[in-house]
């Protein structure tokens, strides 16, 4: 596996008047990487998210990708230059189909402007072809392509979270963005997850940042994880390095006395 | 006449459905819209654009003024939501009715008279037909998806890579463009106009005909204009009164049909066959029932 970087954050910090919701945090993830953030409630990990995908401008530091300074790009152009992200509570367009939900995420990619749309232009049509085409074969990879035609919001929880991602995906993304993907599923629903990401990993090369609670999905498919703590760096490590480090422990658990 | 003014009505609302229904954000601007598409327009054909061939150019630039004018409203459409831009858009048009009230030029509370007559029922069901294939093309296309993802959720919409301010600004010029040719339309039909025809009443009658019609919903747009004018119109006979029993039919129509006639839904062909197929899939069961029984004595 190659060593490139691909996000960087930078002494990045993110205040909310008095509160310091990420405080000097710093870290690298590289091409490929399925990267893991864990941390108590409360920690800073959505914040994380929220400022890489460009929801928040943090007060200070820097955000890289690649070598692009996401710091005020706002929100769209980041994800239209390849950062896509799942939400923590899902957030579906849920009166629109599945199909439309997939299609609402390639704006960034579709050339055509408002004069061909009007003229209703033969390349107009041909692009509405081909993103059509195109999500249809993420649906199917998601095995999600017999729902294509439902209401998002109809759809029971499990698949509404699967949709997200294929929602995400749509947005033809290099990093893929979950944000508690896991949460409100069985262990059988866990391991089925487990074996979806890595297949989207491998299938689209993406780099994926994982916020997570669940340690049965984090330990099992992070390269790396990072563990915050009241919005600092608490370590970098490999799983099995985190399990056995006993400040972890402590954030989670409490000292022993 | 009614033909011509259900036509005009249609590509009225269209244009407040493209803001009001399809992105969701509650304007009230559609009167003052239509009237600085109808004055500027009027304007040009009375000092200008004094031929009758000319008219196009006139309901151009008309549209072109509303135009801009959207999008100098969509602006505060990026910070400001719900109630709060409703009252900035009423605020606009009150501005431009009052505007037009002491505008000594534009003839002032006694408005314009005598606009040259160039609206036709060829005209404006020219401008109608091509308003709806406008409007469909538009629908149809990535701006139409994003303005109904805009709608449920904007922070969502943006973080899957739509340009949520430039959706804005083009559904709000568009949706102007549409709404100036309307009042650009009705000003060169009646050959008089005056602030007054574009006061609360136009407001009113304006959010009647999407809501009575479904909101995003081209058929809707037609079918609520439609239905709005023949009601108000067949019960002219009944003098203030029909304001009383519009209003009663209105409310009628909200309780049983919530969505309106045909909200966030479109009558397609398509969809008239499968009726129809339906109906008579229908009809034929029962009538084989019906056998049945017979047999069954």
């Amino acid at each position: 596996m190659d060593s490139e970087t691909v996000i960087m954050f930078k002494d990045v910090c993110m205040y909310f008047g008095g509160l310091k919701a990420i405080e000097k945090l710093s870290f690298s993830v590289e091409k490929g990487r399925i990267f893991g953030i864990i941390g108590p409630n409360g920690a800073g990990k959505t914040t994380v998210f929220n400022v890489l995908s460009g929801v928040y401008i943090p007060t200070a530091g820097e955000v890289y990708f690649k070598d692009q300074l996401l710091n005020k790009m706002p929100a769209h152009k980041i994800t239209g230059s390849g950062i896509a992200r799942t939400f923590q509570n899902i957030r579906l367009f849920n009166d629109m189909s599945v199909l439309d939900n997939m299609k609402v995420a390639r704006y960034g990619h579709i050339q055509y402007g408002v004069v061909g749309t009007l003229l209703n232009t033969k390349k107009k049509r041909q692009e509405e072809n081909e993103i059509e085409k195109d999500c249809m074969e993420v649906l199917e990879f998601l095995g999600l392509s017999s729902y294509a035609g439902s209401k998002a919001g109809a759809l029971p929880y499990g698949l509404q979270r699967r949709v997200e991602i294929a929602r995400a995906l749509s947005c033809k993304p290099e990093v893929l963005l979950l944000d508690e993907p896991a949460a409100g599923m069985n262990p059988a629903e866990i391991d089925d997850l487990n074996k979806l990401i890595m297949k989207i990993r491998d299938h689209y090369r993406l780099t994926i940042l994982l916020v997570e609670h669940q340690m049965r999905l984090v330990m099992n498919i992070c390269d790396e994880i990072l563990v915050v703590n009241f919005g600092q760096k608490m370590i970098v490590g490999k799983p099995e390095e985190i399990r056995n480090n006993q400040e972890v422990l402590e954030a989670y658990l409490g000292k022993r006395n | 006449m009614m033909i011509q003014y259900i036509g005009i009505y249609t590509i009225f609302v269209l244009g407040i459905n493209l803001v009001n229904g399809y992105l969701g954000i509650f304007s009230l601007a559609h009167a003052g819209i239509m009237a600085i598409g109808g004055y500027v327009s009027s304007l040009c054909s009375m000092y200008f654009f004094k031929e009758s061939w000319m008219f196009p150019l006139s309901l151009l630039i008309g549209g072109g003024t509303a135009c801009l004018a959207g999008m100098l409203l969509a602006i505060p459409s990026f910070k400001v939501r719900g109630d709060y831009l409703a009252i900035i858009t009423l605020g606009f048009s009150l501005i431009i009715k009052s505007a037009l009230q002491n505008i000594e030029f534009v003839g002032a509370a006694r408005g314009l008279r005598p606009i040259p007559n160039y609206t036709d029922l060829i005209v404006v069901y020219v401008c109608v037909i091509l308003s709806i294939l406008a409007v469909k093309a538009f629908i149809d296309s990535k701006y139409g998806r994003s303005l109904l993802a805009i709608r449920e959720d904007q922070v969502a919409s943006e973080l899957v890579s739509v340009d949520v301010r430039k959706i804005k600004f083009v559904a709000f010029s568009f949706s102007s463009f549409l709404i100036g040719i309307s009042g650009a339309l009705l000003c060169h039909l009646l050959s008089y106009t005056n602030p007054n025809a574009f006061g609360y009443t136009t407001i009113v009658d304006g959010l009647i005909m999407v809501y009575l019609g479904g909101i995003a919903s081209i058929s809707g747009s037609i079918i609520g204009a439609a239905a709005w004018e023949i009601l108000v119109q067949s019960l002219r006979t009944i003098g203030t009164w029909r304001w009383v029993g519009g209003g009663f039919i209105l409310v009628l129509v909200m309780i049983f049909l919530p969505k309106g006639i045909c909200g966030n839904k479109e009558i397609t062909i398509k969809g008239i066959r499968e009726f129809i197929l339906k109906a008579a899939a229908m009809i034929r069961r029962k009538g084989e029932r019906g056998k049945e029984g017979s047999y069954g004595q």
